[in-house]
């Protein structure tokens, strides 16, 4: 593999408009932060960080684009055992805040690993990826991906930190399917995704609705996770159903090739035992969230009642905003976390419609923008790492704003650029940046 | 250099995914900001800001001489600010403290403040406090935080049971209220409206505006900044045409008699104006304004006397018809009024003795006796001459069967008696229906407010006005919002000379015949005494006068109806004296009452006298 140190980057090198937006994007989620914390206690160290961050970001940025982005491949191993390395750290030198081992504690500020965990497991999956691209459309090669995640995912659980994984998981998809995977494969992946996380909603669904239990079969189903003979009958019951179905379409003389009801089964059976899993691991907040998110009218004056005032203000900001500084929603506390997960309720407040709406046309162009550096890349492997920031990108976007308008469930995830938090904030940066060295050495110059 | 072969298919894949979730959002906002913006912005406005509403003072009600009827003192009430304290053992504490000063039951008391606190709203504890525990409760004010006694306008009247049935009460909102003014804004949901009489037919105007403080609080319900201040406008007071002093001797004449119950309507028969106006029995209307501690021992709901006997009750007039009978009588020309006509105590109408009240008989009278003695004998024999169709005739031109037209709820209008109002109902009529109509009983019926309008007319030559209470209603700054003309609603055409052998008649009632205890030096006074036969118990006596200063039109009338009050002549025509007494003070010679002399007036008096009463 060939690399070389560049100097002097040329102006048409530079993807203004990703940069551009980007700062724009800053600047607004700043003027936010800075209004949300207006009356807060931890006001005068939440600027401070804000403030350093900024400079730190900028430089990390200027330091990801000006270094080229092969360098990553190069030294993959080296990219993936420190992120390993630290992730393994934060457990045993990590401070606990919010009921989470996730921060270094450095003399001056904090640091969460998972924040560039992220970014470093981009790196590796398009190192991956780009290596195995041949077999691509092999299941192994989709295994592999995923066997690079999981020993991330466990120190992520670890910890525990489930919206990282909840944003890594469907990047590593969209990198896998940029990279041209087999839908069935993918579609597998996905359906045991779904079916695993669709156990636990349904529980909480008959727990929310009681009656429902009258019907005995439901009630079954309920206590499917209570024992293990109930679990063994169940699996029984799928491998009988299926081996049912098989032989029926034998009989029909259908052409449908064994393969596809063994793979259905073995990711039926699969999805119930992580979705019990999942159930089990659960923590009392995160069950609460689910259920707010199935029926907020359950509790609003707990956990629904966040996502009520958040809804709020953003409503009660119009088309103008009530200004900036003077959303009474926001900086009365009616909004929780409202300069990190809930900034853009700040952002609707204050600066209204077009706030929101520059807001969101800001992350489209970005998102455009990283797409297009992605196309233009010069090899494979900086295609990837595009694809993988750009996925980063549009599932940060999709869960963020969804939970603000009540399109899905409050996870506690920021919104990069938007939100507080100095480690999204450089990571977010470092990411752009290395968008920013893919774009800028499109060209194959060397 | 590697190919790439970038599958483009799955990237405009994922362009798509991108684009639609932003135009999703897009709608939503759209949704959420532009359309439901103004909603939005109420909820938040309403989730920071803390009203604690200070009700204005309602409008005075005055008498024509001036004297408060209601008015507003200033009241103070306690109130508890949730938020500095979280609900738990600390307001529990609080609510065991604050039971003790202010005597009230610990438990009901603990969770009024539980919910205050969970619900972080204001909430009054208690209202109308006693200043003596004003002290002891400023001393914990200072170490239970949240805890403030604030200053309020509450609705008093002085005279207490005064004029009730006029003025009526306020209450707290019921429910039938709160949804009639659900969209008004001017009233919170503590609030007291007018529930009957005056207080609820003049609502709106005594109103007035109520100030409060506009608080800012944040999600915890701590108090952040006061927005606003906004000074009360107190509501427009009501001039009554009522005399405080007429009133309070009607009430207290009333209050004296032999049952204490029955009505007092004085007019003025120049006007209509309603001098007094007294129902009895009647209620104290702090009654209803007292907090929960000072109310222990009423159950108001159970003994509020809300029927007004003076605009509710019909009696058979009794005697005083006879004023009518006798304008029929007059008008008809088939009676002479100087033939005299024996009464030997009864009266043979053939299948039938109809007896005369005074059993011994008045010997001969003339119409000037007969209506002065109130002889029965003379109206049944003259009744008879003059036919019960004139009676009738003549007792609908003096307005029975009608209503006065008071503006007040629930006018009875009493029954008109006589052979077409007979025919109506499909059956006949007799001699015996004809003797009974000519001196009030029977079937004919009488609210004594209207027994005051037919007196009146008799004061004034004919005329009868809609009676009226309210004077006028000023606002607070001055603008006169309502100001009362005199409206006539009929009148009746006598000739002059019937009109002056009434009044001279009316005039020895009073000099020389029945009504002698109204009599009163220095005022010339017509009246006529009545008694009401009532099958059930006890008559009930009426007594109706007007009276006049010499060379003066006549300034006061009067009914009074004592409910089982037996005779006119001794139940009701003292209180009827002691009215125009207090109505005419001012131009009465000062000699004690006790001494008025028993002066004789001279029949040939009479009937130079009577036309002083006719108004021009």
């Amino acid at each position: 593999m060939i690399f070389a140190t560049e100097t002097g980057l040329k102006k048409h090198r530079v993807d203004w408009v990703l940069f551009l937006s980007a700062l724009l994007l800053l600047a607004i989620g700043t003027i936010a932060v800075f209004s949300s914390v207006a009356v807060l206690p931890q006001q005068a160290r939440i600027i401070r960080v804000q403030l350093t961050a900024i400079p730190l970001a900028l430089l990390v940025f200027g330091a990801a684009w000006s270094l080229n982005y092969q360098v990553y491949q190069d030294q993959w191993k080296f990219v993936y055992g420190l992120l390993l390395l630290f992730l393994a750290g934060v457990l045993f030198f990590g401070v606990v805040d919010k009921g989470a081992r996730s921060w270094y504690r450095l003399p001056f500020f904090s640091i969460q690993p998972s924040e560039f965990a992220r970014v470093g497991l981009i790196l590796v999956l398009a190192n991956f990826l780009d290596k195995r691209i041949g077999k691509i459309r092999e299941l192994r090669t989709v295994v592999g991906a995923f066997a690079l995640c999981v020993p991330v995912f466990l120190l992520l659980i670890k910890q525990p930190d489930f919206s990282a994984i909840l944003i890594t998981f469907p990047v590593a998809l969209i990198m896998l399917f940029a990279a041209g995977a087999s839908l069935f494969h993918l579609s597998i992946i996905i359906g045991y995704a779904f079916i695993s996380g669709l156990f636990p909603v349904l529980w909480s669904i008959i727990s929310l609705n009681p009656e429902l239990m009258d019907n005995s079969l439901v009630s079954y189903f309920f206590h499917l996770s209570d024992s293990l003979l109930s679990a063994g009958l169940f699996v029984a019951a799928v491998v009988f159903g299926f081996w049912l179905l098989w032989r029926l379409s034998v009989q029909l003389y259908a052409n449908v090739s064994g393969l596809y009801f063994t793979g259905a089964a073995i990711v039926l059976i699969l999805g119930f035992f992580s979705g019990v899993m999942v159930k089990n691991q659960m923590k009392d907040y995160q069950q609460k969230r689910l259920e707010v998110f199935l029926s907020p009218e359950t509790d609003p004056r707990g956990a629904g009642y966040n996502l009520l005032q958040a809804r709020i203000a953003i409503g009660s900001g119009g088309i103008l905003g009530r200004g900036i500084f003077s959303g009474t929603q926001s900086r009365l506390g009616f909004v929780p976390e409202r300069h990190t997960d809930f900034i853009l309720a700040v952002v609707g407040e204050e600066m209204g419609f077009w706030g929101m709406a520059l807001v969101t046309g800001l992350y489209a162009l970005l998102m455009r923008r990283l797409m297009q550096g992605a196309r233009l890349a010069r090899d494979r492997f900086g295609y990837l790492v595009n694809c993988g920031i750009f996925g980063m990108f549009l599932v940060y976007f999709c869960i963020n704003f969804g939970m603000l308008l009540g399109l899905a469930p409050v996870a506690g995830v920021p919104l990069p650029l938007v939100s507080y938090g100095g480690s999204n904030l450089v990571a977010t940066l470092m990411a752009l940046g290395i968008a920013e060295s893919v774009y800028a050495r499109r060209y194959a110059l060397v | 250099m590697m190919d790439r072969q970038i599958p483009e298919e799955r990237l405009a894949l994922l362009g798509i995914l991108a684009w639609t979730a932003a135009v999703v959002f897009i709608l939503r906002l759209v949704n959420l900001q532009v359309i439901g913006g103004a909603h939005y912005l109420e909820i938040a406005e309403k989730n920071r800001t803390q009203i604690i509403s200070q009700a204005a003072p309602r409008g005075r009600i005055f008498s024509a001489d001036q004297a408060a009827i209601a008015t507003s003192r200033p009241s103070f009430s306690l109130i508890y600010f949730p938020g500095q304290v979280k609900a738990g053992p600390e307001t529990d504490r609080m609510a065991r403290a604050l039971a003790k000063p202010l005597r009230a039951d610990y438990e009901e008391l603990r969770r009024t403040i539980y919910k205050a606190a969970t619900r972080e709203k204001p909430v009054r504890l208690a209202e109308n406090l006693p200043p003596k525990i004003m002290l002891a409760l400023s001393e914990l004010k200072a170490v239970y935080p949240g805890v403030d006694i604030i200053v309020e306008a509450r609705r008093h009247y002085p005279f207490g049971a005064y004029l009730s049935h006029l003025v009526g009460y306020i209450g707290k909102m019921d429910a039938r209220d709160w949804a009639a003014r659900a969209r008004d804004k001017n009233y919170s949901m503590d609030a007291r409206l007018g529930k009957a009489g005056l207080e609820k037919m003049f609502e709106r105007e005594l109103k007035g505006k109520d100030g409060g403080i506009y608080l800012e609080v944040d999600s915890r319900g701590k108090l952040n900044r006061v927005l606003e201040s906004r000074k009360w406008v107190p509501g427009a007071d009501i001039f009554l045409t009522i005399d405080s002093k007429a009133q309070a001797a009607a009430e207290a004449g009333l209050q004296k008699s032999a049952t204490g119950k029955g009505a007092v309507v004085a007019l003025d028969p120049r006007t209509g104006a309603v001098l007094a106006f007294v129902s009895m029995p009647d209620y104290d209307p702090n009654m209803f304004v007292m907090s929960g501690s000072e109310k222990q021992g009423l159950e108001a709901g159970q003994i509020l006397p809300e029927f007004n006997v003076a605009l509710q009750g019909t009696y058979p007039p009794g005697s005083i018809f006879k004023i009518v009978t006798s304008a029929a009588l007059l008008e008809g020309g088939r009676v002479n009024p100087d033939e005299k006509v024996l009464c030997p105590g009864y009266y043979d109408a053939g299948s039938r003795v109809f007896k005369c009240w005074d059993k011994k008989g008045h010997g001969r009278v003339a119409f000037i006796e007969g209506l002065a003695r109130s002889c029965d004998v003379y109206y049944y024999v003259n009744g008879q001459r003059a036919g019960p169709l004139a009676i009738e005739k003549y007792s609908r031109a003096f307005r029975l069967g009608l209503p006065t037209g008071i503006a007040l709820p629930d006018e009875r209008s009493g029954n008109v008696f006589g052979p077409s109002a007979r025919a109506a109902k499909k059956s006949y009529w007799f001699i015996g229906d004809t003797l009974n109509l000519a001196i009030g009983q029977g079937e004919t019926l009488m609210t004594p407010i209207q027994a005051a309008g037919m007196i009146a007319a008799v004061a004034n030559g004919g005329i009868f006005h809609r009676p009226y209470y309210v004077d006028r209603i000023v606002r607070a700054d001055g603008q006169q919002l309502l100001k009362n003309k005199p409206e006539e609603v009929s009148r009746v055409k006598l000739k002059d000379s019937t009109w002056a052998l009434i009044r001279a008649g009316l005039g020895s009632v009073v000099s020389e015949g029945t009504g002698q205890a109204a009599k009163l030096a220095g005022v010339e006074i017509y009246g006529k005494t009545g008694t009401a036969q009532n099958p059930h118990g006890k008559d009930h006596a009426w007594f109706v006068a007007y009276a006049s200063i010499a060379g003066q039109p006549s300034r006061v009338a009067v009914a009074v109806l004592v409910e089982h009050g037996e005779h006119g002549s001794s139940a009701a025509a003292p209180i009827a004296r002691s009215v125009i007494e207090a109505v005419l003070r001012a131009d009465l010679p000062k000699a004690p009452p006790a001494a008025a002399p028993v002066a004789p007036v001279a029949p040939a008096e009479k009937s130079t006298a009577a036309p002083a009463g006719v108004t021009a």
